[in-house]
């Protein structure tokens, strides 16, 4: 293999990588952006949106890499399971916001952080407890055809997974950009309280960002099964914590700064393996993150966060 | 009167009772002194099935003991714990060594059986040993635990507590280093291991033996158990080109490198210790990603052995599932332990600690993977190391181990 094609192929690795950090990331920045809050349930409602999908998959006898669909059938087997995930871990989403987090809303400190951090271990031990410990065989009904570039390969589910991840993050763009909620979520972001007097329903906007944040994680959980095959009660943590970094380094609050961290640390994650060792892969993630916060905590593209009025 | 106490003690035993079998509750066993035996497996995590294969044979052995009163007078208690947290998703260490206290502290143990990760039995020598406790592991093979050259570390007072009803990574690693070279005819290897104390010393034994064979180590690399994207560190290797890679460690990073290097690599011949051997590994990695990987075990193969033929037999009737050959190596552990404790019953003395220790080193016990006796140190006698490989046999259930899993023969003993 030469040396430009390893470079293409572990780019093209990490690409795959960073469209399911970037849906991640989105997640933590749209609540933070509201309510200054870092929502680590998030990790694991991406984790039970990947148990959700395989559910789905498998309601539809897929099972294992045994069954391949194409064509309309495969179109629209995906289409059911991305629309059940995003829904089912949307209103998750909202659950968590509706019961844990907004009685805390006006607690000053850290009460909401730490509570996300308390409901995340509860959905933990939910699925560990209820489904076991052992990897799941995810199903993947996606026929194998791959394209040659040089003796670099690339795979339709790869191409199929950044297509599906940009598909969402630009609609998502779009919606905050142009809907009226998407503009009443950014009203709320600037300013909660004269959002509030503007006529805002303050409360249904940040019911929204749990939902969008949410949804997203859940499709992130089923291109993760899709990507790698199997989903464990423990996938979570470590790549919650990396789309985490990665919305830091974008400017957390920051919509494209999400996209574009998440991305960057998937490349991050394939080049240290190739280049360091995958054992230094963490430190160097969490390096990243730290010199973030202390020479430009604002991120690359610039924080955003409410303003206290 | 009914107290609050008295009534907590007799839910207590109703339930211990009813969790044990009836068996327990016969008036006949009634005055019988009870041996406590600790029980020591990762029932949560990466490795749980395989776990819940081993409790049941160990369970089924004493059940068998008790009923049959095969020591006179005595009847055994099971305190089964569990070193598998949910935060680890496999064994671990802390919790093993928190378990390892526990044992200790109960002062009707008087002896352990477990752990079945080498990761976990480190983390439980030094406590064991303080307190005297001897146990007998089923599946932890890394050699580091007995070597007298770390004794200070691993048995601070002095007796050897650690037996083993397997051999050790000292030949599980290098046989199949042998078993690359010689039969599978490979030149060049690339070596992962999974960053755990088995993981690591496994791969190390593998390499320092496959270097010597004149194998070309092609590179080594550490996986996060915990990460799920090994795809990075694949791509490197394909692009190095090696005939084989070696992977040490256990199944949770063990599944997600079969499925991912099945996707980059398809062709290449990859191979595990006995990390990779069971149904965690089958359900977890599934076909076709694992088809072809090989595997060790560090015992003989047995469960298609006559004199396994009905252990299987009864282990199917009772369980409903089959046992591997790691269930034997645990019934074969629960035999030498029933069998030290007779010993000791008979010659009149009490069932000790000290006892147990002192009985296990002489044993000489009939078992079902022949007669088990250990070393000084409490090494098996026999090294037998075998080898297999996953051949998908459509005829029998996938996470099957023994349908799965083709015995191909005994690795070459260097």
């Amino acid at each position: 293999m030469t040396f430009t094609d390893l470079l293409l192929q572990q780019t093209i690795n990490g690409l795959s990588l960073g469209a399911m950090y970037a849906l991640l990331a989105l997640g933590f920045t749209l609540v933070y952006g509201i309510l200054e809050l870092i929502n680590f349930s998030h990790f694991n409602v991406f984790m039970i949106g990947s148990f959700v999908a395989m559910w789905t998959l498998q309601m539809f006898g897929l099972s294992g890499q045994d069954v391949i669909l194409t064509g309309l059938p495969l179109a629209g087997v995906l289409l059911v399971a991305f629309a059940v995930t995003m829904l089912f871990c949307g209103g998750l989403g909202v659950v968590v916001e509706r019961i844990t987090l907004r009685p805390l809303r006006n607690v000053k400190g850290p009460a909401a952080m730490i509570t996300s951090i308390g409901v995340s271990y509860i959905l933990f031990n939910i699925v560990l407890l209820t489904v076991g410990a052992d990897s799941k065989n995810f199903p993947n009904p996606l026929p194998t055809i791959r394209w040659h570039l040089g003796e670099a390969t690339l795979d339709f589910r790869v191409v199929l997974i950044w297509i599906i991840a940009l598909l969402l993050m630009l609609g998502l763009y779009y919606f905050v950009q142009r809907s009226r909620l998407g503009k009443a979520m950014r009203a709320t972001a600037q300013d909660q309280e004269a959002a509030r007097m503007m006529g805002v329903e303050v409360d249904k906007v940040i019911m929204m960002a749990f939902f969008l944040g949410s949804a997203l994680a859940g499709a992130g959980g089923l291109i993760f099964g899709l990507y790698y095959n199997f989903t464990s009660f423990i996938i979570g943590f470590t790549a919650g914590l990396r789309a985490f970094t990665a919305a830091v380094l974008g400017g957390i609050g920051n919509v494209p700064g999400a996209m574009v961290g998440g991305v960057l640390i998937g490349l991050i994650e394939a080049m240290s393996g190739q280049f360091i060792a995958t054992a230094w892969t963490d430190v160097i993630i969490f390096s990243i993150l730290v010199l973030v916060l202390v020479f430009k905590p604002s991120g690359l593209f610039g924080r955003v966060a409410p303003t206290k009025s | 009167m009914f107290t609050r106490r008295a009534a907590a003690q007799l839910f207590a035993t109703t339930a211990l009772a009813a969790g044990l079998g009836a068996a327990r509750l016969s008036p006949a066993f009634a005055a019988a002194k009870v041996v406590k035996i600790g029980v020591d497996l990762s029932l949560t995590g990466a490795d749980a099935q395989s776990a819940i294969r081993v409790k049941n044979a160990i369970t089924m052995a004493f059940d068998a003991a008790n009923q049959a009163n095969a020591v006179p007078g005595y009847q055994f208690d099971l305190l089964m714990l569990d070193d598998g947290t949910a935060t680890a998703g496999q064994y671990d260490p802390a919790q093993a060594a928190t378990n390892a206290r526990r044992m200790v502290a109960d002062k009707e143990v008087v002896a352990a059986l477990g752990p079945e990760m080498s990761g976990a039995g480190k983390a439980m020598t030094p406590i064991l040993s303080q307190g005297n406790l001897a146990t007998i592991t089923m599946s932890s093979t890394n050699p580091d635990i007995t070597n007298p050259k770390f004794a200070a570390q691993f048995r601070p007072a002095g007796k050897a507590i650690y037996f083993r009803t397997v051999t050790t990574d000292a030949y599980q690693g290098p046989n199949m280093a042998n078993f690359y070279a010689e039969k599978l005819k490979v030149k060049s290897v690339y070596i992962l291991d999974d960053s755990g104390a088995f993981g690591v010393g496994v791969a190390d034994t593998f390499q320092a033996e496959a270097e010597k064979k004149g194998l070309k180590v092609i590179g080594r690399d550490r996986l996060d158990p915990k990460a799920a994207d090994y795809t990075a560190i694949l791509t490197k290797i394909k692009s190095l080109n090696p005939d084989s890679i070696y992977y040490g460690g256990v199944s949770q990073a063990g599944v997600k490198l079969a499925k991912q290097s099945y996707d980059i690599m398809p062709k290449m011949i990859r191979g595990g210790p006995d990390g990779t051997y069971g149904a965690d590994f089958l359900t977890g990695g599934g076909f076709p990603a694992v088809e072809g990987w090989y595997s060790t075990i560090a015992a003989p193969h047995l469960t298609e052995d006559n004199k396994a033929a009905q252990f299987v037999a009864a282990y199917k009737g009772q369980f409903g599932m089959v046992p591997d050959d790691y269930c034997i190596t645990a019934y074969d552990a629960a035999l030498v332990l029933i069998d030290a404790v007779k010993r000791i019953a008979a010659s009149g003395k009490p069932v000790t600690r000290e006892a147990v220790q002192a009985a296990l080193l002489t044993s000489k016990v009939p078992t079902i993977q022949g007669v088990v006796s250990f070393d000084a140190n409490g090494d098996l006698a026999d090294r037998t190391v075998s080898v297999f490989q996953i051949t998908k046999d459509t005829t029998k259930p996938l996470d099957d181990p023994s349908a799965q899993y083709k015995y191909l023969e005994v690795a070459p003993q260097s």
